[in-house]
This record gives structure tokens, sequence and C-alpha cells, in this order.
């Protein structure tokens, strides 16, 4: 494992490669370990091993998807529970010896299934899935003590019959698994689908906006990582001999967490070498120092939460990257070798555009209350193709909220939004997408740790998906998305991570991401805030483009007056919260109402 | 028969040879203890009764000549610590013998470990009950011989009829109550609720007004020791519950430390510090001697360590040698006479003995208030 | 039935009681203090020491209140400073000082069991019952307060300045008022407040170096189901309390004590806010 801290492609071999050398340099050592180590290491190694596993599954559900997890020990203990209940009540032998293990992978992704369907919910705070995470073991352990002599309660079972195989046959089976999990984390962490994992992590809101399933996603993660950890559990509790409640409970949640946190979190190894160090040190140190370990330990965490926030992993990356720094600029440091092309997308939605002669949108009597305030009031729009459609009004009129309620479901109170055809009905952003909505925010949040290319690959997966393992080299973007990259020239800075563009390429990239996806209606709230008069002549013309080449529907929240007399073909007054005119340029320019509203407000309002 | 003489003498000139050989060689005793969680407010006394009881031997000359040296091991009285003290001691300090009083969580995630080396393993603390292996032997009290006098007690001499359980949900605590069920319901009285909480529970409010309302006779509560039985205890006096209380959990030492709380409470153990014996006053001025205020009270999850570890030292000298088989093979044959009188673990790896039953004072003291002699333990490992 | 009512009441109090210092933190600070257990253990030994000395069993409670106030001050300034903009970063640091409060109280103090003279001790009649004195006494100190939380936030400067850092922080520190005070200052106080909560529940527990592990989770529970006020605290430790009472005595005290948290888990479901909000 030597190249682990690079986080460049590799020149010459294929990820798989290197990944297939690593793997077996450390089976290697997997194998020959037992010959040099002493018994009792090896047994204490052992149960490390597997609770590496579950390490790593507490990375990839928190490190690497941001989902803070205080429940992987439920996992963990359920596959535990799954071996000792069905040896000790139903029977043994290999039939049985897989039936557990399957009992135990099923149990815990069903009960992961449930806890994700509970939890990420479009709009749950993160706070709430820690909750939820926080409430299973502790639920999971109360409903082993209700067990009685079936669980053995706080008592446990042991003396089961299992496998004697030798200690080294057992150290042998341990490492196998951590490394094999490892491997296939290791490519999945670096494959097109985990960069979604770090997107999500990055910023889950403008995910779901780009149509990316972030609730099934972090579901489906949950229960892969559920049923790992429930065969680490079942492998630790065939080897000891003897479950406990201790072993689903929130107490080695924590721990698991401390463990990553102080090896470092999204590194994958970070974390492994973090369970199998404490855990090991622990065992040794149980007998003399129990207490002043558990106080180092204790010390440690927190320096580290507050110091470095990476882990003590960050400080050998860290000093990897200064290193391949040297003599380089800050930005080209963190430009990655890219091995991304940009191909044409045949965009099947952008032809249907021209043809469909539904309206892209419609929007009938919408309303949106907060409490007793109504911010949106009876609001009546139609959006037809090929039309340029601004949206003004002084500050706090609504229209922000009115993109809100166009492109989340679950926003407005009452009134219907139908986009060419379909009624959105109280669907989520991401479902939203696929009807055909894209939209822009108006900060310029996006994914600082991606790449360019990254980002784009992102903007893509509703349409084409995902590898699981590979990182694939073409990224089919629509024309119209393709042309905004070229004339932003970030077509020639594909490798290099969001947070060094300027701010210009950022409204850019952002709109070559919603429009990689393809959109009929196009939301974009203030594109031109802080861009340069070129840029947003720039702008201009593509949104002119857009519309009638391509045929889109634009609605454009815009506070430069100008600007918006120059490219719109309608415009729609909103003032506090109710629609004040919906005409067009010419008629809005020389309606009284709008100057007697916006006069006093045009000053105050700067972009 | 002279060959056997012979062969006999030969045997002990190896063991004498191998005993000079092993001079610098000690005997290792592993005591796996929970020096944190349950088991922490008693392990202390544990541990400093096995000091005695090694510096006593070893300023005799050891065990065949061989001194004895204490390894002292946290179990975090549950069994995830147990697991690291037994593979601990038994593979990384590769002790002789493992004697130790603890949970019952971290006996029954020790056990296969002590199956799985072949060392003798003497448990010494009073449990449930039927627990069995062939390498390991229990010198201290199951249910068969604690829980007969108190109940007796109550029926005969406090008129109690009807009764209510409490107890921590594990295996000791519902071991324990069940077989006080079932002597109760034997003996003609009448369970009028049976409640556990799990192990680190402190919240007893639904239970104690289930008591109240149910209004028993007497009480017999088989909790953890340390934190929950305190916090039963407190809530129980705090809600003025003072029907003739049995506790099968307290010892003498939290009884003092309780204060007015534990007043009245009924205990039965087979060692009480009042016990008029010269054993046990030999062994109380010894313990006073040797950690004078850093003494914690000996009791009887102590003493029976105590008298294990010379359990122990005359099996090995009986079989001649450390040798796990011999000792396995010699334990239940010799017998040991210390502060709680003659023991000898000759019934199914348990031990026939001698119970108090006892009451605390308002000062904190225990009185005697009866004596049971050679309590059977009944059939506990009929298979061993 | 005049008993499971003052069960239900008495359980109650004590839950209000021991998250008011929680739920103080979490409003002005926007911050979980996962050292709260550790805090409740810390004024469970601040009452042993007390009245180990010699001192008035009364004293115990003001004691724990002044010694959860240095060590609120101290962890603010040491700890939390750093981490405002990493909520989950912080709940995880507080989590590992938690840790490390329990590992120095095991050395100052040994792991076993110690112990601390009550204020009260015995029953009280009411309502024709013999009840515990001190679990009624505990129902007048929650409506207490209940009442002076209120009227500090309320009556008083540093109420207005942690209301105006409540509402908008940038808005509050434009004003004038010195927010990182305002946060030193509360986060002292809701340390106070739990270690105070942990000589009051004393006398009704035993005091070991994990004695406030078990109320944790539910005081987090019950502040974020409270929505991070007052009146809905007690009314979520009402509530959630209640039905903790009523579990464990018609069905199984073991089912009791998940009771809190899965009905919360359930409520934050469907009312995101906790109860006090939309």
């Amino acid at each position: 494992m030597a190249d682990i801290t690079s986080q460049t492609p590799q020149r010459s071999l294929s990820p798989y490669w290197t990944t297939a050398i690593a793997a077996a340099l450390a089976l290697a050592v997997v194998l020959t370990a037992p010959l040099y180590l002493d018994i009792y290491l090896t047994n204490v190694l052992i149960r490390a091993l597997f609770l590496g596993v579950l390490a790593l599954t507490v990375d990839l559900v928190w490190g690497y998807t941001g989902i803070l997890t205080f429940g992987q020990s439920a996992f963990f203990g359920i596959g535990a529970y799954a071996c000792a209940l069905v040896f000790t009540h139903w029977g043994f032998g290999p039939g049985w010896f897989v039936a557990a293990l399957v009992i135990g992978i099923l149990a815990a992704g069903l009960i992961a299934w449930l806890v994700g369907l509970l939890s990420f919910y479009h709009g749950a705070s993160p706070l709430y899935s820690s909750i939820m995470t926080l409430a299973l073991p502790i639920v999971l352990v109360q409903i082993i003590f209700s067990g009685g002599r079936f669980t053995g309660s706080s008592s446990g079972l042991s003396g089961f019959p299992t496998y004697y195989w030798s200690i080294n046959t057992w150290f042998i089976i341990a490492g196998v698994l951590l490394v094999t999990v490892a491997s296939l984390a290791w490519l999945f962490v670096r494959s097109d689908f985990g960069r979604i994992l770090i997107a999500i992590r990055e910023n889950e809101d403008r995910c779901a906006y780009l149509g990316i399933p972030v609730s099934a996603i972090k579901t489906g993660l949950f229960v892969v990582c559920g049923a790992i950890g429930s065969i680490a559990g079942f492998g630790y509790a065939a080897f000891t001999n003897v479950v406990a409640p201790e072993l689903a409970g929130f107490l080695l949640g924590t721990e698991s967490l401390v463990w990553v946190a102080l090896g470092g979190r999204a590194t994958l190894i970070g974390p492994i070498l973090g369970a199998i160090g404490i855990d090991v040190t622990s065992s040794y140190l149980s007998g003399s120092l129990p207490f002043l370990w558990k106080f180092i330990v204790g010390v440690a965490f927190v320096v580290v939460i507050i110091l470095l926030p990476n882990g003590i992993a960050s400080l050998v990356t860290g000093a990897w990257r200064r290193y391949k720094a040297r003599g380089k600029d800050e930005t080209a440091a963190h430009r990655h070798r890219s091995n991304v092309t940009l191909v044409p997308a045949k965009s099947r939605r952008l032809e249907e555009n021209l043809s469909d002669d539904k309206a892209p949108i419609l929007i009938e009597a919408l309303t949106c209350r907060y409490g007793s305030l109504t911010v949106l009031d009876g609001i009546e729009v139609v959006g037809r193709r090929g039309e340029l459609l601004s949206i003004v009004g002084p500050n706090g009129a609504g229209k922000t909220t009115l993109m809100r309620c166009i492109s989340n479901g679950g926003e407005r109170t009452s009134g219907e939004v139908v986009i060419a055809g379909e009624k959105i009905g109280r669907r989520s952003p991401q479902k939203i997408v696929e009807l055909g909505v894209g939209r822009s925010f108006q900060n310029t949040s996006l994914f600082d740790s991606l790449t360019v290319g990254d980002c784009l690959r992102l903007a893509r997966y509703r349409i084409d998906g995902a590898s699981y393992l590979e990182r694939t080299e073409r990224v089919a973007l629509p024309e119209p998305a393709l042309e905004i990259l070229k004339a932003t020239g970030l077509d020639r800075q594909l490798g290099l991570e969001t947070r060094y563009l300027s701010h210009g390429m950022k409204r850019g990239l952002e709109l070559a991401m919603v429009l990689a996806t393809e959109p009929r209606v196009l939301l974009l709230d203030e594109p031109t805030a802080g861009l340069t008069k070129p840029e947003r002549t720039a702008i201009g013309d593509v949104l002119t483009r857009l519309v009638e080449d391509y045929g889109l529907c634009v609605f454009l929240i815009e506070h430069d007056l100008d600007f918006v007399r120059e490219i719109s073909n309608r415009i729609v007054v909103l003032h506090q919260g109710k629609m004040l005119l919906d005409g067009s340029v010419e008629e809005v320019v020389s309606s009284d109402l709008v100057k007697a509203v916006y006069s006093g407000q045009e000053t105050e309002t700067p972009a | 028969m002279k060959l056997t003489r012979l062969a006999s003498s030969l045997l002990l000139l190896g063991a004498m040879t191998y005993g000079a050989a092993a001079q610098e060689d000690p005997i290792k005793i592993g005591i796996p203890v929970g020096l944190s969680g349950a088991n922490s407010v008693v392990a202390p006394s544990v541990v400093q009764s096995s000091e005695l009881a090694a510096e006593e031997i070893n300023a005799e000359g050891g065990i065949l000549g061989r001194q004895v040296e204490l390894v002292v091991a946290d179990d975090g009285s549950g069994a995830q610590g147990a697991q690291r003290a037994f593979d601990s001691l038994v593979f990384q300090d590769d002790v002789d013998v493992l004697i130790s009083m603890e949970t019952s969580a971290a006996r029954n995630a020790g056990l296969p470990i002590v199956n799985r080396a072949g060392k003798p393993y003497i448990y010494t603390s009073f449990y449930e009950g039927r627990s069995c292996s062939p390498w390991m032997y229990v010198n201290a009290w199951v249910p068969e011989q604690q829980v007969t006098p108190i109940v007796d007690h109550f029926m005969n001499e406090e008129g109690a009829k009807s009764f209510y359980l409490i107890g921590s949900d594990y295996a000791f605590g519902r071991g324990m109550l069940e077989f006080t069920r079932q002597y109760i319901e034997e003996s003609g009285g009448e369970v009028l609720g049976e409640e556990y909480l799990p192990m680190d529970g402190s919240d007893w409010t639904a239970i104690i007004s289930d008591l109240k309302s149910k209004n028993p006779d007497a009480l017999i509560t088989s909790t953890a020791g340390g934190a929950p039985n305190v916090t039963l205890t407190k809530q129980l006096r705090n809600s003025g519950v003072d029907i003739p209380y049995g506790n099968l959990a307290v010892d003498e030492g939290t009884a003092k430390s309780m204060g007015s709380d534990a007043t009245g409470i009924y205990i039965s153990q087979s060692y009480l510090t009042g016990i008029e014996s010269e054993e046990n006053k030999t062994f109380l001025a010894a313990m006073e001697e040797k950690f004078g205020d850093e003494l914690k009270t000996p009791n009887d999850l102590s003493v029976p360590q105590y008298e294990a570890i010379y359990l122990y030292k005359a099996a090995v000298e009986k079989a001649g040698s450390a040798d796990p088989q011999a000792v396995v093979d010699a334990l239940p044959e010799v017998s040991y006479t210390g502060p709680r009188g003659d023991i000898q673990m000759n019934k199914q790896h348990h031990t026939p003995l001698t119970m108090y039953l006892g009451q605390v004072k308002d000062d904190g003291t225990v009185e005697v208030i009866k004596t049971f002699e050679n309590v059977d333990p009944g059939e506990q490992c009929p298979n061993l | 039935m005049a008993t499971l009512f003052l069960d239900i009441l008495t359980t109650s109090s004590m839950l209000f009681i021991v998250a008011a210092g929680l739920m103080i933190i979490l409003g002005v600070m926007k911050l979980i203090n996962f050292a709260h257990g550790a805090f409740l253990t810390v004024g469970g030994y601040s009452a042993h020491v007390v009245t180990d000395a010699g001192f008035n069993a009364w004293l115990t409670i003001p004691a724990a209140a002044l010694v959860g106030f240095v060590l609120g001050i101290v962890v603010e300034r040491v700890i939390l400073r750093p981490l405002y903009d990493r909520p989950l970063d912080a709940i995880l640091a507080t989590w590992g000082l938690g840790i490390v409060i329990a590992q120095v109280i095991t050395f100052i103090f040994g792991r076993g069991v110690q112990f601390a003279e009550s204020p009260i001790s015995g029953t009280a009649d009411l309502f024709d019952i013999s009840y515990s004195s001190w679990r009624l006494i505990l129902v007048l100190v929650a409506v207490v307060l209940g009442a002076a939380l209120t009227a500090l936030l309320y009556f008083t400067r540093f109420g207005l300045n942690a209301r105006a850092v409540i509402m908008n922080e940038n808005l509050a520190r434009g004003l004038g008022i010195d927010s990182v005070k305002v946060r030193a200052l509360t986060f002292g106080l809701g340390a106070a407040l739990a270690c105070a909560a942990g000589a009051l529940i004393t006398p009704l527990l035993s005091i070991d170096p994990n004695m406030g592990l078990p109320w944790l989770v539910n005081s987090f529970m019950l502040v974020l189901v409270s929505g991070v006020a007052i009146p809905g605290l007690a009314l979520a430790s009402l509530l959630l309390g209640g039905a903790q009472v009523l579990v464990s005595t018609f069905v199984s005290p073991i089912i009791g004590g998940i009771t809190i948290v899965v009905l919360a888990a359930v409520i934050l479901r469907i009312k995101p806010q906790g109860l006090s909000r939309g």
C-alpha cells in the first residue's frame, strides 16, 4: 500500500492494478504475520481486524458521506447475535453457519433500510439522522436486554458451538475479510459513485437539485455498510465465542467514531489503523493502565477534533501534498491530472423541447405561507417554450421563494405547478429535476473539493448513472453545456478543484451543470451577480441562445433592470408576494405602478 | 508397594529438582477482576486478600519451593473486557491458574478461553449456579445455599407470606430470583411481583410504586453489586419501604458506606467479619496489619478469593506439580480451613458452606442472627 | 392512581431539571453538549465532597452549580470556541471531554460508588399515600427553575442579549452585544445547571464515574422535542416522562427505558422543529 496517500489517478497503472497490488501485499502480510506474532498479539489482532472492518463502514458513512452515525455498532451487534442465537438455539454446522451469516446480513440490511427510510428523507437535518443512529443501538440493546434467556440479557451468550480453528486460521480469515473490504472500499470511494458520496457530504441540497437521489443513495449506502458491519460482527462472535449487549451498544458506536476521527476521516486507511492501534493498545494496557489509557485516548480525541479535523492521517497526506507541491504555485498543487474527455451527448429532452407543444411550465394559484406570514399569494404564470421570463421585484417580494416552490414540491402551501403537462404534487427536488426543471442558486456554493470534471460527471448522474468501482474518462454533455464550458475556458480546467475557480467561472460551471441535467425549464437566481460587464454580456448571449436555439423556458431573477430589459421576452413583477404585473418588457417598463413600487427601492437593492 | 514408594520418591526428587530449577520461575496466578464497571466497588478488596495470601505463602517458602506471583487484569466487569483479560493472562502472561471473583458475564466470556487453553480456574464469586467446566471449581455459594436462610427466616420469624422480588436483568439477578421464587412457592409463600431493570438502569420508580401498591410482607432483591444496588436501596428508603428487606447482593462494606439507608437490611453470606473463629481473627489481624488505613472491609467475595489461593496451593502440593491436569484432579480432594471454616470443593466442583444470616445495624455493622452449618450446594454439575 | 400521578409528575420534574442545562446551551449556542452527562457526574461528586467535608447537605446544590459554572467557562474557552462553525464536530469534542472528565474523576475518587448525604430523606403524606419527600421537592425545584430561567431570559440584560444572539448573531454583534461573552456565560450557566442537577438527583442515585451517562441521551431527546424553549421542555418532559412511567408501570420497566428515545424519534420525524415551533 505504498501509494496509498496519493490522490492522483495513476499515470501508467489503472486503479484496478494498483489496488490489486496493494491488496496482494496486504494479503501477504496477513498470511505471514502469524509466523512472527506471539499468540497473544495474534489473538488481540483478530478482534481488532474485525473491528477494523467496522471502522471502515463508519468511515464510508461518516467520513465520506458526512452522516454522523452513532449506531454502526448496532449492525455489528446484529451480526454477532445472529451467530450466537442460531448456534445456541437452532444448530451448528456448515449449513447453519451460512444460514446464520445470511440471517445476520439480511436483518442488518433490513434494519438499515428502515432506519434509512426514517432518517434520510429529503429535508431531514443532518442532526436528525444522527439522532436516529443514536436511537438505534439504544433500542437494540434494550431489545437484547428484554430477551431474557433467549438473548442472555445483560450477560449475553457464550460457549455456543463454533469452529475452534487454530488462532492462525482465524487471523487469516479476519485479515482476508479486512483486506477484501478495504480494497473494494478503496476502489469504491475513488469511483464515479464515490465522488457522489463526497458531493453529498459537501452540499447535499445542491445534489438534490441536480437530480441525484440523495435519500436513496444514503439509504443504499447505509444498507450496504450495515450488511458489512454485520459480517464483521458475525466473524467477531464466531471467533470469540461470546456475545454481549455491549457489542451492539452506543458506546461501541461512539468508540468507532473515535477510531475514525483519530485515524483520519475519509482516508479508509486512517480509520483501520485507528481501530487496530487503539484496540490493540488498550488490550495491552487493560491490566496496568486502563484509566490512564482511556484518558489519553479521550484527550487525543478532543485535540484531534479541534486541531486536526482530518485526523492524524492528514499529517501524512498533508506532508505528501506539500512535498509534491514544492516549487509549484498553490492552485497547481490542487490541479489533478485529469483524464476526463468531454463528448457531446445526444440530448433527447432538448430535441423534445423543440417539438413538444405543451407549455413547459404552468403555475396555478400558487400560495406559500410560513405560519401567519404569507410569502406568495395566488401566483399564476405560464412559461412558454423559447421564452425568457424575468421575475423582478424588491427584496422580500418572494422571488426566491417562487423558485423554491417550483423546484421542490414540499415547499408550497397550496396551488399547483405543472411541468410539461405533469403536476409536481409533493415531489422532492430530485424528482422534479427528472420532470425537467433545472435550478441555479443565488450563492455559488459548489462542491469545493471536487474537480470541474467531477462536478460535470455528477450532474450527469441522473441520466448516465455512475460506476461503482471505476472512474470513467468520458463525460457526455449536451451541446449547450459544452458551449458554455468552451466559452469560459473551463474545458481546459477539468482537473482543477472548484474552490480555486474565479467567481465568473463558478457561475459558468454551475450553469453548465444545470444544463447537463437536460432541463426544459431553467430557473436562474441572479446568475450575473458579482460578474464583470463582459462576463455578464457573455451570460446574456448564452441565455439568448438557450432560449432561441434550444427552446428552453428560462425563469430569471435579476436586479439589474438594464440586463433584464435587454434579454427578456416577458417580465413578471412581484410585490409583497403578489403578482403586480405580467407583461412584455415595454408594458412593464412603462407601467406607473411598477415605477411607484420600484422608485424607492431600486437604490436599496444592489445586485 | 516398594516399587510405588520408589517411584513416588523419584517423583518427589524430580519435583524438588524441578522446584529448585524453578526458583526464578514463580507460579503465576492470574486474577481477572472487575477493577472498572459494576464490580469496581468490591474488586479492590479481592485484590487485597489475594495479595495477603500470596505474601503469606511466599513468606513460608512458596508452593513447592516456587514463589507465587499475582497477575491482576481488569475485566471491566463485562464479557468484552473479560475476554481481553483472560486472553492476556492465558496467552501473554501464561499464568498457571486463574483465580477470580467476577461477574457472571465475565465468567461466561472467560470460560471458553480457559477451556481452550486448559488451565485450572477457581471461581470465587457467589453466582447463580450451574456453570460447569472440567477446568473450573467454585468455592463460593449458589442460590441453593444463600436464598433458603433468608426466605426461611422471613417466613418463620417475620411471618411473611407474600414476597416481592426485584433484580438486575442479568444471569445472576435472574438466576437468584428464579430460585427464590421457586423456593418461596414450595414453602407455601406467594410471590406478588418479580421485576427487573437492566444492569445500567437507575430509575426504579415504576417498580417501587408497583411494590408499594401490592403491599407484600417482605422484599428480596438481587441486583448487580455497586451502583444498581445503591440506587435501588436509596430509592426504596426514599419511598418509605420498610418491610423486611433481604438483599442478596450487598456486602458489609457497601452496607457500611450506605449509612442509614442500609439499616435493617438482611443479608445472607458465607462470610461475615464477625465470625468468631481463630482463623478469621488471624486473617483480619493480618489484613489490618498489611493494609492499615487502606484496608477494604474483607467480605464474602474477598475471603473466598483468599481461601482459593490456599486451595490451589494444597492441590499443587498434592499433585506434586503445577501441571494443569494434575492440579485439576487434585483440587476436589484437598481442603483448607480458612476464615469461613473448612472448605473443600468436593460437590460437583462446588462447595458445601456454612451460611450466616445477618442484619445491618444502625452503625453499619452486621449482626449475625443465625448460622446454618454445612449447607449443601445441591445438584450443580451432575455431568462432571 | 395517586401514586402513578406522582410518579409521572416527579419523573417529569427530574427530566426537566436534568435537561435544562443542555437546553440553554443548545438554545443560545446552537451546540449540542455531549459532555452534559459528565457535568451531571461532576455535580454528584461535588455533592459528595461537600457533605464529606461536613457541610450542610443543602449546600451541595449551590456548590455544585459554582463548580459547574467555573468548569463551563474553562471548557468553553479551551474546547468550544474553535468549533462554533462545526456543530457536528462539537458533539464529538464534547463527547471526548466527557470521557476525559470520567477518567479524571476516576483518578481522584476511584471507580467505586460514593455517597453524599441527602438534604431530606423519608416520605411525606400526600393524597392519602406516603411518597418520597425528595421527589416531591424536585417538583418544586423544577417549577422554580422553569420560572427562574424564563425570568432570566425575559427580564434581564443577559437574557435580552442572549435572545438577540439566538435570533441573529451578526445583527446582535452589530448592535454592540459581545456575543463571545454571551456564549461563554451561557455555557457557564448551562454547565452550572447540569452540575446542580447532578447534585439534585444524587439523593436518589449512586455517585459513580458514569452516573450521568444514562441521562445524556434522554435529556438530548427531550431538548430536541421541546423545540428548545422552556415551556416546550416542560411539555416534553411531562409527555415523554409520563409515557416512560406508564410504559414502565404497565408494560415492562425494560421497555420503559427506551420510551423517551423511541417517542422522540417519532415526534421529530413528524415535527422536525419540536413541539414549540411550526
